[in-house]
């Protein structure tokens, strides 16, 4: 049963960041395994219409109006015509949208419901439930979330908030953790790639380093942009106190943002500037090479609903020092993490324990590349994917989707979510006083749209579009690197 | 992959509690609640480092029947919270530990608990709700102090006079306006109120400041030693706990020192800061301020220049005090032409709409606060005060004389930038006079009201009984209306919350 997928999103490449790689990672890896995945996006600078990724991924960017930060102007109905047109062009049966912040993607789920497909979304972020943005979004959430068939959530601590955003059943709600490239962050004493520096062109796994003495320097490395809640000030606060209790220790911090000013004048007025090095800016490509110069990630974020890059840090064989925020403690196993409460004085005690823990050699750092390449992949969170895709359109019975309980089938029947309007409409209007009747119209207006639509562009005169040749190989889903390697150099 | 029915155990296992800290109760310190959850909730390691289960959890049967609630229509918010089971009863103890021994069937072993983490391959469904670990960092309204009736109403006599002294401005005006009081005997008792509330104001000064340095004498004869030592630490911005009465004093002290200057232009500026000096929270230290403390006193020297520039000091702030409101006196005279034909040519309804407006802004942004603590300094006060200020311009130009502007202007500022400050520290002087004062405005502007809309004297005592009533009756039924509203008052506060940074501010 292989679908066709449409990944919705205000964020995508070429702008770079964590929703962006999911979305790509994920779509690769969907494609490997035997669908047809395309990307709607709205255009970027220099880059409009459609463009082919590697692997033959198909992606649309729709030129829109851009208001805030890549997000598009929410408009409600005016993305529905082109939508329509690239869905029926692509034969789309299940559209995903990614990130509660983007406006195309709450569109693009009102009016594939409104079409008849299914709908899944996948919430990367945790929100408050305090500030006049927080609520307004969660509204908003609420109405696309009223409808649609499935949720992913990237950690327990973003499912519970994202149920209790959108007032969800809880077991419409997945949770699938994002993962990374393993290849990509690799320690340094695993370096197959030639260009590396201090390991020249050995392609051979290198013995383990030699355990780190008594008086070696430590180096800790923190890569993160210098904003108020990735808890730079707690890192200004730090870093001092770390260094004036060690001498043998210096910092690599990574990043820029508004707080970097701050960070400096620390520096300087601590005469610090041989002991921390500031790099700016840098892209994730670069992450590795600056990451596998270090012994100690120190990550002092305010919240955090997945952390990636403490995965990735793991996975270069650096020991974690974290703040105990948000999704964090579900993410990395105790013996590759020091956890620290979000405050000055716990985290310069964690640091120091994660300090006196690499000196006694207590902590196996080189295991952590294969330990954290069993623990994420993107093949397992496509397979989990996938699962979500045969829940949401009946290929498995919502019996074992949902889990089958003795008096329950008629509940268990209702959250297979169907498209008859006055079940939408009885679903939307359950979102409030004033809310769910205004939903309800919006709901109303989009149905007439969409008849008019069919009137006016009736599906006949739309064409078809050809899907990319799909691979001989059969579709088990253990597709290999090389395979993926080799249609990747055919593009 | 999803659990298949057993049949249920007879008896429902209880839950374990004792490693939930957030559950057992909502009656914690606030200081306990701003802390992050327990951290063994969470750890890892009994999940890595250890096979056997340290939290021994329900079987199947928990996992079916608390989940019943959930998969109503609409789970929303408050239902995913109240599927939570109830807390411990102190009898669990013995039937927990035979759900130990029943928990250790076979399909226990089989499934292996279900565990909140994301690295670790679970045979569990993703879309599996774990009952007993879903929500359960979950807080409502973790800092929310319950109002009672009597101190709400109490707090809300500063709003009720500030109310009633904008009435009373706006019945004067409309009394001049229609030429049956006269604008100079309006002024004139201003200014007379003014200054007798100045002179108050100036005597309570002069009482606190010699209390103060009575209190300081005892301090100085009580210990010798350590009054040294207070000195010097008071010029250390980081305030000791224990130095804080005798900080107190030495600041207030070197505050005024520092009114020694010359150029405080207008009085309000001047009061306004001495009156900073008294409860002197966190002077930014001025010039003198330094020089008046740091050096090497010993208490008898110290003693002395306490009482010389203490006297001069008062005469000095009296000097500019009355030098700044002749300042005020001529400019206004100088200005009241130009103010006078200043929005001549607007139209009177434009003007009363817009007169309309600017006073309730007043209203609303007016300072109700102590004048202390970090709240004060936070929405700017002068946003009112500016905004009284130019309402009465803007009504200046209906009135037909120079006096009349002019009498109007100083009264305005009289009502709207001088008497609050009167009003501040009546309340922290005395709240028995508090009380009184504000049983005579609401009077005066029940009485005011009155003539305005009825004339005559029998309309006054109409209108101020009637405008007590009706004042306490707001009082309280707006007391009464906001304690009813807490019950809707639904904070969620829960992990995905911001962290609040604690930093020690040791390095600036």
């Amino acid at each position: 049963m292989p679908y066709n997928i449409a990944m919705v999103s205000d964020f995508f490449f070429p702008q770079p960041g964590g929703v962006e790689s999911h979305i790509y990672q994920l779509s690769t890896k969907l494609i490997d395994r035997g669908h047809k995945v395309i990307i709607i996006t709205h255009a970027y600078k220099g880059r409009t219409g459609i463009r082919y990724l590697t692997n033959g991924l198909k992606v649309y960017h729709v030129p829109f109006l851009v208001i805030y930060r890549e997000t598009t102007m929410p408009t409600v109905f005016s993305f529905f015509p082109i939508f329509r047109n690239i869905v029926i062009r692509e034969q789309i049966q299940i559209v995903h949208g990614h990130q509660s912040l983007s406006s195309f993607c709450h569109e693009a789920i009102l009016h594939a419901r409104t079409m008849g497909l299914r709908t899944a979304f996948t919430d990367h972020s945790l929100f408050g439930f305090a500030d006049a943005g927080s609520i307004l979004t969660n509204k908003l959430l609420k109405f696309t979330l009223s409808d649609v068939d499935h949720v992913i959530c990237v950690s327990h601590t973003c499912k519970e908030n994202t149920v209790l955003r959108a007032s969800l059943d809880p077991l419409m709600v997945s949770v699938i953790p994002n993962a990374v490239v393993a290849e990509n962050f690799r320690p340094l004493h695993i370096t197959p790639r030639a260009n590396d520096r201090l390991l020249g062109g050995t392609i051979q796994i290198q013995p383990t380093p030699k355990p780190i003495g008594p008086n070696d320097i430590i180096t800790i490395v923190v890569i993160s942009r210098l904003f108020y809640n990735k808890g730079t000030d707690l890192l200004i606060a730090a870093i001092p106190r770390i260094l004036a209790s060690h001498p043998n220790v210096r910092f690599i911090v990574a990043g820029s943002g508004p707080k970097a000013i701050d960070l400096e004048q620390m520096l300087e007025r601590n005469v610090l500037q041989d002991k921390v090095e500031m790099i700016g800016a840098i892209r994730h490509e670069e992450v590795r090479d600056v990451m596998v110069r270090g012994h100690i990630y120190l990550h002092p974020s305010l919240t955090e609903a997945f952390g990636t890059v403490i995965v990735e840090a793991a996975s270069c064989g650096l020991y974690v020092v974290c703040t105990r925020v948000g999704g964090i403690p579900e993410v990395l196993p105790q013996h590759m993490t020091t956890f620290a409460k979000p405050e000055e004085d716990d985290i310069v005690l964690a640091t120091s324990k994660a300090i006196s823990a690499l000196r006694s050699n207590k902590v196996r750092t080189e295991r952590f590349h294969d330990q954290v390449k069993v623990m994420y992949s993107w093949t397992d969170v496509a397979r989990r994917t996938e699962r979500v895709y045969m829940g949401i359109s009946g290929d498995i019975s919502p019996q074992e989707f949902y889990g089958y309980y003795p008096g329950e089938i008629q509940e268990a029947g209702d959250r297979v979510r169907n498209f008859s309007l006055i079940d939408r409409l009885k679903r939307y209007y359950g979102c409030g006083v004033w809310a769910g009747k205004l939903f309800c119209l919006c709901v109303v207006i989009d149905f007439l749209l969409y008849t008019f639509l069919e009137m006016w562009l009736p599906r006949a005169n739309i064409d078809i579009a050809r899907s990319w040749p799909k691979k001989l190989s059969e579709m088990n889903g253990n597709s290999t690197q090389s395979e993926r390697d080799r249609l990747g150099s055919t593009t | 992959m999803s659990p298949l029915p057993d049949s249920p155990p007879p008896v429902p296992p209880p839950v374990p509690v004792e490693t939930h800290p957030n559950r057992t109760g909502s009656l914690k310190p606030p200081s306990e609640l701003r802390a992050l959850p327990d951290p063994t909730r969470l750890a890892p390691e009994d999940a890595y480092y250890s096979p056997s289960l340290l939290r021994s959890r329900p079987g199947t049967a928990t996992y079916e029947e608390p989940i019943r609630p959930l998969s109503g229509k609409a789970a929303t918010a408050a239902s995913v919270a109240a599927l939570r089971p109830p807390p411990a009863v102190p009898g669990a103890a013995a039937r927990k530990e035979n759900r130990k021994l029943r928990g250790t069937g076979a399909r226990r072993r089989r499934k292996g608990a279900w565990k909140k983490l994301l690295w670790v391959k679970q045979s569990y469904p993703d879309n599996y709700t774990d009952t007993e670990t879903f929500l359960d960092h979950l807080q409502r309204n973790p800092r929310v102090r319950p109002y009672d009736f009597w101190p709400l109403v109490a707090d809300s006599t500063v709003i009720v006079q500030h109310v009633c002294s904008v009435a009373i401005f706006i019945c004067c005006f409309v009394g001049i306006v229609q030429g049956r009081v006269s604008p100079v005997s309006v002024v004139c008792w201003g200014s007379v109120g003014t200054v007798v509330g100045w002179i108050l104001w100036d005597w309570w000064a002069f009482r606190e400041h010699t209390e103060n340095r009575r209190a300081a004498e005892r301090a100085m004869e009580g210990d010798d030693g350590s009054s040294a030592s207070s000195m010097t630490s008071s010029v250390n911005p980081s305030h000791q706990r224990s130095n804080a009465q005798k900080e107190n004093q030495v600041q207030g002290l070197g505050l005024s020192i520092a009114q020694n200057e010359p150029g405080v232009p207008l009085r309000r500026h001047s009061t306004g800061l001495s009156a900073d000096s008294f409860t002197a929270q966190d002077p930014a230290s001025p010039p003198g301020y330094a020089n008046g403390i740091v050096g090497p006193f010993n208490s008898q020297t110290w003693q002395l220049n306490n009482h010389f520039p203490s006297f001069l000091s008062r005469n000095r702030q009296r000097l500019s005090t009355v030098k700044s409101a002749f300042l005020i006196y001529f400019s206004l005279l100088g200005l009241s032409p130009i103010l006078k034909s200043l929005t001549k040519s607007t139209a009177s309804d434009s003007i009363w709409a817009m007169s309309c407006w600017l006073l309730i802004m007043n209203i609303f942004s007016f300072d109700y606060g102590r004048g202390e603590g970090a709240g004060a300094t936070k929405f700017p006060a002068s946003l009112s005060t500016n905004a009284a200020v130019m309402a009465s311009t803007v009504l200046a130009s209906r009135l037909p004389s120079t006096t009349h502007v002019f009498s109007l202007m100083l009264f305005s500022i009289e009502v709207f930038g001088l008497f609050p400050i009167f009003r501040r520290q009546l309340r922290h002087i005395s709240w028995t006079g508090h009380i009184f004062l504000t049983l005579a405005l609401v009077t005066v502007a029940g009485g005011a009201v009155g003539i305005t809309l009825r004339g005559g004297w029998a309309g006054a005592v109409v209108g101020s009984f009637l405008g007590s009533i009706l004042t306490a009756l707001t009082m309280g039924g707006c007391s009464w209306w906001l304690i009813s509203l807490q019950k809707y008052k639904n904070v969620v506060s829960g992990p995905w919350d911001p962290a609040r940074p604690v930093i020690r501010r040791h390095w600036d």
